[in-house]
C-alpha cells in the first residue's frame, strides 16, 4: 500500500472520535523503522511509554521521541518541547540532534494539538517550509478532523501529498480508508479500501472499492438456507406421497358424486303432471293463453 | 460500587488497570450514578482520591456514598480523599471574604482568560503529595495506592466561561501527570446537550469537548436514554467503548447495555433482557 512514502512527502492520517488513526500511524512508524530509517516522533498526545508499548515488536533503536506530552504549554518549570516551539528552526534542530546519514521521517502526533494553539496559517507555513527544506525525508501527521472547522482541515490537507481518512468498518476490526494521493505531475488519485491491522502492525487490505462491499454482504445473506433449521418436515417420503395422492379432497367433483346427484334414489321428490280438463292446451300454439 | 459494572469492565478493587483515563458522558440522561460508582470503587481500592466536585456539595456525595457502603467523612479524615468542593470555593472567591486565605485553584471564575492552570496546580499538588508520602508517615498515616482524579463534571466549566480548548488543555495536563507519570487513574464526567449529529461546523461547546476528550481517553462510558422513550423498568442504556488496547489485537471494542438504578446499586443487562420484559 502506501508503506513507502516518497521523499519530501507529507502524509496526513485523518481520524475521528469513532475510530482512532493512531494504530495506522503506528504501522507507518513500524514500516519506516523496518526500512532502517530513523524516525522522529513529536508526541503531543501520547507518552513515550505508550508509544513504545504500541511498537513492541519494532526495532526502536532508531526511534527518537520528542516529549511534548508532559508539558506542551510550559506550565511546569522545565518544559522539554512546547507547542510554541513548533517552527522550522526548532524542528530542524530536533531532527539534526542525532547524526544520521539518511534524512529522517518526522511523525507528528497530533497536528490537532498544534492547530489548537497556533493559528492555522502559521502551522501551514511551517509545514510547507519543512517540505521544501529537505531536512526530513517525509512528514506523517495525525489529524483529528472532527476537532476543527472544515476550512482548517481543508487547508492543511491541501499541503499534503497524501491524505488517508479512516473510519470504522462494517464488521469486526476492519476499517475503511479513503486515500487521496497527489503525484508530482499534479494528478490526483482517489481510492477507497477496507483494511485491518494485524498484531505485528502490518496492514492487510481486505477488499478494494466500497461499492462491492454491500453487494458481497447481500450474496452472503442469500446463501443462507432458510429451510435449514425448521421444526417441521418439508419433504415427503414415497409412502407418504402415495397416501397423499389417494386422498380425495372434499370439494373435488368426482364421478361418483355426479351420478349420486343425478340418479337420486326412490322416494325422493318427483314431479307428476296430470293434465286438467280446463287446461286448454293447444299443441299447435303453446303460447296461446298469453295475450300477445 | 456496582459489582455488575465491575464484571463488565473486568476490574475489581483489588486489581484494576493503572494509567487509565475513563470518560463518562451522558446525553439527555444522567450519568452521575457512574461517578458515585467510581468514587466508591476507588475508595475501596485504597487509592488516594482527589475529587473535584463542581456541581454538588460534599454532603450530597457523602449521602450517596453511605448508601453504597463507603464513608466519605472517614476517608477525608484519614487523608485518603481530598475533596474539592467547587460550590463553596466559588462562593468564597466571588464574595471575597478574607481574601488570600483560600486556595487560588478556582481563580478562573474572576477572569476565565487566565485558564485552568491554577486548578491543575491544585490537582498536581494533591496527587503528587500522595506518592511522595507513600512511605509511611511518622504519625502512622496509612499508605495509599496510586492516585485517582475524579471530576464531576467538566462541562460545567464551559458554562463558567472557560473555552473548550482550555478545558482540553487541563484534561491533557491531568492525564500527563496522573495517568502517565504517576500511573494513576482518571475519571471525568461531561454532559452533551442537544441531539446527536445536530451540530454544524462551528460548534463551540459540549459536543466538541466530548469529542476532544474521546480522543484522549482509553475507555468511554456513554449514558443515553432509551431511543424508544421513557420506561419505568429500564432507565437507559450505557455504551461501553474500549479504545487503545494495543496489547491485544482489537483496539476499539463496543458493547451496549441497558441499566436500571436501584436505591442501593444498579443492575446492568444486555439489551432486551430486562426482568420486566422476560
Amino acid at each position: 500500500m502506501l508503506q513507502g512514502t516518497d521523499v519530501g512527502g507529507f502524509l496526513i492520517i485523518q481520524d475521528s472520535a469513532t475510530y482512532s488513526g493512531r494504530h495506522l500511524l503506528n504501522s507507518f512508524i513500524n514500516a519506516a523503522l523496518n526500512r532502517e530509517e530513523s524516525v522522529h516522533v513529536l508526541g503531543f498526545e501520547i507518552s513515550e511509554e505508550e508509544l513504545k508499548d504500541g511498537l513492541k515488536r519494532s526495532p526502536i533503536q532508531r526511534l527518537h521521541f520528542h516529549n511534548a506530552f508532559i508539558d506542551p504549554l510550559g506550565w511546569t518549570d522545565h518544559p522539554i518541547f512546547t507547542v510554541h516551539q513548533f517552527s522550522l528552526e526548532e524542528l530542524v534542530r530536533l531532527v539534526k540532534q542525532t547524526s544520521h546519514p539518511k534524512p529522517a521521517t518526522l511523525v507528528i502526533d497530533s497536528l490537532s494539538w498544534i492547530l489548537r494553539h497556533i493559528s492555522p496559517p502559521a502551522v501551514c507555513k511551517t509545514l510547507q517550509q519543512l517540505k521544501k527544506e529537505g531536512a526530513v525525508r517525509a512528514v506523517i501527521g495525525l489529524l483529528h478532523a472532527d476537532m476543527h472547522q472544515k476550512g482548517t482541515v481543508g487547508s492543511v490537507c491541501h499541503l499534503a501529498t497524501s491524505v488517508i481518512t479512516v473510519a470504522p468498518g462494517v464488521k469486526g476490526d476492519a476499517a475503511v480508508a479513503k486515500i487521496t494521493k497527489r503525484s508530482k505531475s499534479g494528478k490526483v488519485m482517489q481510492d477507497e479500501e477496507i483494511f485491518s491491522i494485524k498484531e505485528d502492525l502490518t496492514v492487510i487490505v481486505q477488499s478494494k472499492p466500497n461499492h462491492t462491499g454491500p453487494k458481497q454482504t447481500d450474496s452472503e445473506e442469500q446463501e443462507i438456507d432458510p429451510t435449514a433449521n425448521l421444526t417441521f418436515n418439508l419433504r415427503l417420503s414415497e409412502t407418504e406421497r402415495s397416501a397423499k395422492d389417494k386422498l380425495a379432497l372434499p370439494f373435488v367433483f368426482s364421478k361418483e358424486k355426479k351420478t349420486a346427484l343425478l340418479h337420486s334414489g326412490p322416494g325422493s321428490g318427483r314431479i307428476l303432471y296430470e293434465p286438467d280438463a280446463n287446461d286448454d292446451y293447444d299443441q299447435e300454439d303453446p303460447d296461446d293463453d298469453l295475450d300477445v | 460500587m456496582y459489582t455488575e459494572l465491575n464484571s463488565i469492565l473486568n476490574t475489581t478493587p483489588d486489581s484494576f488497570t493503572q494509567g487509565e483515563f475513563i470518560l463518562v458522558s451522558d446525553r439527555q440522561s444522567d450519568a452521575s450514578f457512574l461517578m458515585h460508582h467510581f468514587l466508591s470503587f476507588y475508595l475501596r481500592a485504597r487509592c488516594k482520591v482527589c475529587f473535584l466536585g463542581l456541581v454538588q456539595s460534599f454532603s450530597h456525595y457523602n449521602a450517596v456514598g453511605q448508601r453504597l457502603g463507603v464513608s466519605l467523612v472517614q476517608a477525608k479524615e484519614k487523608g485518603q480523599l481530598i475533596f474539592f468542593e467547587g460550590l463553596k470555593e466559588s462562593l468564597s472567591v466571588l464574595i471575597s471574604q478574607e481574601s488570600n486565605t483560600k486556595s487560588q485553584a478556582i481563580d478562573f471564575l474572576r477572569d476565565p482568560s487566565v485558564g485552568l492552570r491554577s486548578l491543575y496546580e491544585f490537582v498536581r499538588c494533591t496527587v503528587s503529595s500522595s506518592s511522595g508520602g507513600g512511605e509511611k508517615g511518622a504519625d502512622g498515616a496509612e499508605e495509599w495506592g496510586p492516585p485517582v482524579l475524579l471530576v464531576d463534571d467538566l462541562s460545567v466549566l464551559l458554562s463558567l466561561g472557560v473555552t473548550v480548548g482550555t478545558v482540553l488543555d487541563f484534561s491533557h495536563y491531568c492525564r500527563a501527570t496522573v495517568c502517565s507519570q504517576l500511573q494513576g487513574n482518571m475519571v471525568m464526567l461531561t454532559r452533551c446537550d442537544g441531539e446527536e449529529e445536530a451540530d454544524d461546523g462551528d460548534d463551540e461547546g459540549s459536543e466538541r469537548l466530548h469529542r476532544g476528550l474521546t480522543h484522549q481517553c482509553s475507555l468511554t462510558l456513554h449514558v443515553q436514554g432509551l431511543p424508544t422513550g421513557y420506561c419505568r423498568d429500564i432507565h437507559g442504556q450505557v455504551e461501553v467503548c474500549w479504545r487503545r488496547r494495543q496489547g491485544d489485537g482489537q483496539h476499539t471494542q463496543k458493547k451496549l447495555f441497558q441499566y436500571k438504578v436501584h436505591d442501593k446499586g444498579a443492575s446492568f443487562f444486555a439489551r432486551g433482557t430486562s426482568s420486566a420484559v422476560l
